[in-house]
């Protein structure tokens, strides 16, 4: 094999792609897309927005509204009513909405358990801005409970007499701490995997959508006429899988540099997700030739591309998070390459995971990927040499 | 129009016959739709479910073991046996459970005296919701031995022995508020509209790209100057493409709609106001993928710029993951029908009606009219050459 030659052929279809409009698109424009996207979502430098409706709610719905904007984490925006909030929920505007209703104060006085409605969107971010809330609440029950008891103890004439006997008590009483951690790490990791799964189900696509221009170079005739020269089969090969590589190097990079450098995502562990990325790639690259060897034509290789990259892509856990997947499909999903990718890439994120602590995935990636190109090489070798 | 009519029939009888106008218009939709219900499947059916274990290293103190019968009570948990925090920690690595609670040496004693305490939580990085929820749960007890604690103290003369009758009717005092989640029941149902809705609006531009791409391909199979010779108006033919394109588009969301409605339980909303979306946003991806074709010289240059805008437009629009409405995407989502069709779907996927879609049904026919003209005026420019 002549790795002048490969690269030189690497290189003839780098320029191809890159001069046709679509193909520079694909490949410099579309990921900084792809970033913006992921790092308005998933970006760090990202407090989640609550909006409070509390019209009407009294001194104690003061009270828990200043509870709220006190805690860390949440930028809390007033709103004036029910469906502007909802409504708000729903664009995108804020990441949840609480709603504590008209006449609070006097039902809490009154010994009723209030209830306070949340309205949150139905992705992962909801789920934790309500456990935030509902600490708050909690902890803001804490008080009205001990003025209560004052009241039915007979230690206290009134409501507010208990909640001042209450505060006093609080003077001296240390609470009880709750403390998370990871399991493997000292603290608590960030959880969101959701850039990870973006990560992945674009480089897939985008290989994926890059084949059909392997499909156009039989079409011209060109890989024979690369065959008439005094060029092996493997080095052609070699040479196709080279430039599709780059490709899908090119996307991950630059998806990863630019969501760290833009909007401080934060990927973990560098050599975890440069590995991923890397191993990943090549997994991409040859599923794109097995699917560009198989498919007839070019117009159909474009649907089909798409279709099986968002069809893999769902099934590997790039939509739906691998968590919640039924015990079947979880292990179906484990049959994509991009199941093992995601998991590699959440513990990276999760708790800064070396390369050694996922070592079973980056190894099971790297079978992926040697039997993709294998299966690829093939058929491709059979299709060049047997010409019709 | 007759003359279109004709000219929309041949097509669709020829998209039949083609297997990826099947394929893109049914198979996907349907596929995915499945592979979504598949997924989602037993979060619907049988609800969430945990794996939690409890350390209890606080011999002679019952409050763990309350802690212990709470989680027991919830039928959604299930419990593990964990020797010490070092084997806790091993369990959740590993993810044979998704979170452990441990409970020190000493807590009980520590806390009934009044000295507050700490309970720790070691949870399992590949379980984002249930070690959330654990959490919760060991917050939530934290802090109801917090509210005795300090009822306890406001009552009781300091210093006075612990008078176990006034805990117990302290921990009988009811809570003072509790967090009620809009439509919590229906969770999983919102997640699987958003992936249908998303779906949807995503693949509505696939759908309608066969028809456009028609004149290109007439052209280029030679059979665009026999029709022209024919005694019909180029408008006949251009007509008859784009009827043939709003056709398949119509027919594949449509049943799109009902399959994920009858597959995945999605809440689409009201009917009426569905239906109307679903045509304005036909009409949109006909105008826009036509336009868009008009600007390509081969069917396959074609099939890559509708695809770019159907990813892109897709991307920007939020079908893939909610896209944030402040700022700078907010502003050139207006640019995107995908992003329309999302905000009005969702709307009424919340339960609103035909009144609350008016801006997202005026923005989609908006992009019909306005890409619709431009490129029936190229396509005039394109068939008379």
């Amino acid at each position: 094999m002549n790795l002048r030659k490969a690269l030189a052929i690497a290189g003839v279809n780098l320029r191809r792609l890159t001069r046709d409009k679509t193909g520079a698109f694909f490949v410099f424009v579309f990921p900084f897309l792809i970033i913006l996207a992921i790092g308005a979502a998933f970006g760090s430098g990202f407090t989640p927005k609550v909006g409070i409706v509390s019209t009407g709610s009294g001194v104690l719905g003061g009270d828990l509204r200043a509870g709220l904007e006190a805690t860390e984490g949440l930028d809390v925006q007033a709103f004036g009513d029910v469906d502007s909030l909802r409504t708000a929920v729903e664009r995108g505007l804020i990441e949840g909405g609480i709603v504590i209703p008209v006449g609070y104060d006097d039902r809490i006085r009154q010994g009723e358990t209030v209830p306070i409605v949340a309205i949150t969107r139905p992705t992962g971010s909801g789920q934790e801005l309500e456990t935030t809330v509902s600490g708050v609440i909690d902890e803001q029950s804490v008080r009205i409970r001990a003025a209560r008891f004052a009241v039915a103890e007979d230690a206290a004439a009134s409501f507010d007499e208990g909640l001042a006997r209450a505060d006093a008590a609080a003077e001296g009483l240390p609470d009880i701490a709750v403390t998370t951690r990871t399991a493997g790490a000292a603290s608590a990791g960030t959880f969101d995997t959701g850039a990870a799964q973006e990560l992945i189900l674009f480089m897939f696509l985008t290989s994926l959508s890059a084949s059909a221009m392997l499909i156009e170079t039989r079409r011209f005739g060109v890989s024979t006429r690369m065959l008439a020269s005094p060029t092996s089969v493997r080095t052609i090969l070699v040479g196709e899988a080279l430039g599709r590589y780059a490709i899908a190097l090119v996307q991950g990079v630059l998806i990863v540099i630019g969501t760290v450098v833009l909007f401080r995502v934060d990927w973990g562990n560098p050599a975890t997700t440069a590995l991923v990325v890397l191993l990943f790639g090549l997994a991409a690259t040859g599923a794109a030739m097995v699917m560009g060897s198989v498919l007839q034509n070019a117009s159909q290789a474009g649907a089909m591309g798409v279709f099986l990259g968002l069809v893999l892509a769902a099934l590997g856990g790039c939509m739906v998070p691998l968590e919640i997947f039924p015990p079947l499909m979880y292990r179906i999903a484990h049959l994509t390459p991009h199941a093992w990718a995601i998991e590699a890439l959440s513990d990276s994120i999760a708790v800064d995971a070396a390369p050694s602590q996922v070592a079973t995935d980056l190894w099971v990636l790297a079978a992926y990927a040697t039997a993709l190109l294998a299966v690829a090489t093939v058929l491709l070798r059979r299709t060049l040499t047997v010409r019709g | 129009m007759g003359d279109a009519w004709t000219i929309a029939m041949k097509d669709l009888r020829r998209r039949l016959r083609d297997r990826t106008a099947v394929l893109v218009a049914l198979v996907l939709p349907f596929g995915l739709a499945s592979i979504f219900s598949l997924t989602l499947g037993d979060v619907e059916s049988q609800g969430f479910e945990a794996t939690y274990a409890v350390v209890d290293r606080d011999a002679g103190g019952h409050l763990p073991s309350e802690f212990e019968e709470l989680l027991e009570s919830l039928d959604f948990v299930t419990l593990r046996e964990a020797a010490s925090e070092e084997a806790a920690e091993s369990l959740a690595d590993d993810g044979t459970i998704d979170a452990a609670i441990v409970f020190p040496d000493g807590f009980t004693e520590q806390v009934q005296s009044g000295r507050g305490g700490e309970i720790g939580v070691i949870a399992d990085p590949d379980a984002q919701i249930a070690s959330l929820v654990a959490e919760s749960l060991t917050t939530s007890f934290a802090l109801n031995l917090d509210a005795v604690g300090l009822s306890v103290a406001a009552v009781a003369e300091p210093g006075s022995p612990p008078d176990d009758a006034l805990v117990e009717r302290a921990q009988a005092v009811a809570p003072a508020a509790e967090i009620r989640t809009a439509d919590a029941d229906d969770r999983s149902a919102s997640q699987s509209s958003f992936f249908a809705i998303g779906m949807a609006v995503f693949f509505l531009f696939f759908a309608v790209e066969f028809g456009v791409r028609g004149l290109l391909e007439e052209r280029e199979e030679g059979t665009l100057a026999r029709l022209l010779v024919a005694p019909i108006s180029p408008s006949s033919v251009i007509g008859g493409k784009a009827l043939a394109s709003f056709a398949v588009g119509l027919v594949s969301t449509s049943l799109l709609v009902f399959a994920t409605t009858w597959l995945l339980d999605a809440r689409w909303g009201d009917p009426l106001g569905v239906a109307l979306l679903v045509l304005g946003g036909v009409l949109a991806a006909v105008g826009v993928t036509a336009l868009v074709a008009t600007l390509a010289t081969t069917t396959a240059q074609a099939g890559a710029y509708v695809s770019i805008v159907a990813v892109v437009g897709g991307l920007l629009g939020g079908t893939f993951f909610p896209i944030s409405q402040a700022g700078f995407l907010g502003t050139i989502r207006f640019l995107s029908p995908q992003g329309w069709l999302m905000e009005g779907f969702q709307e009424l996927a919340y339960g609103g009606a035909v009144a609350d879609i008016t801006r997202p049904l005026l923005g989609v026919l908006a992009i019909a009219a306005v890409t619709g003209s431009i490129a029936w005026v190229r396509s005039q420019r394109m068939v008379a050459r």
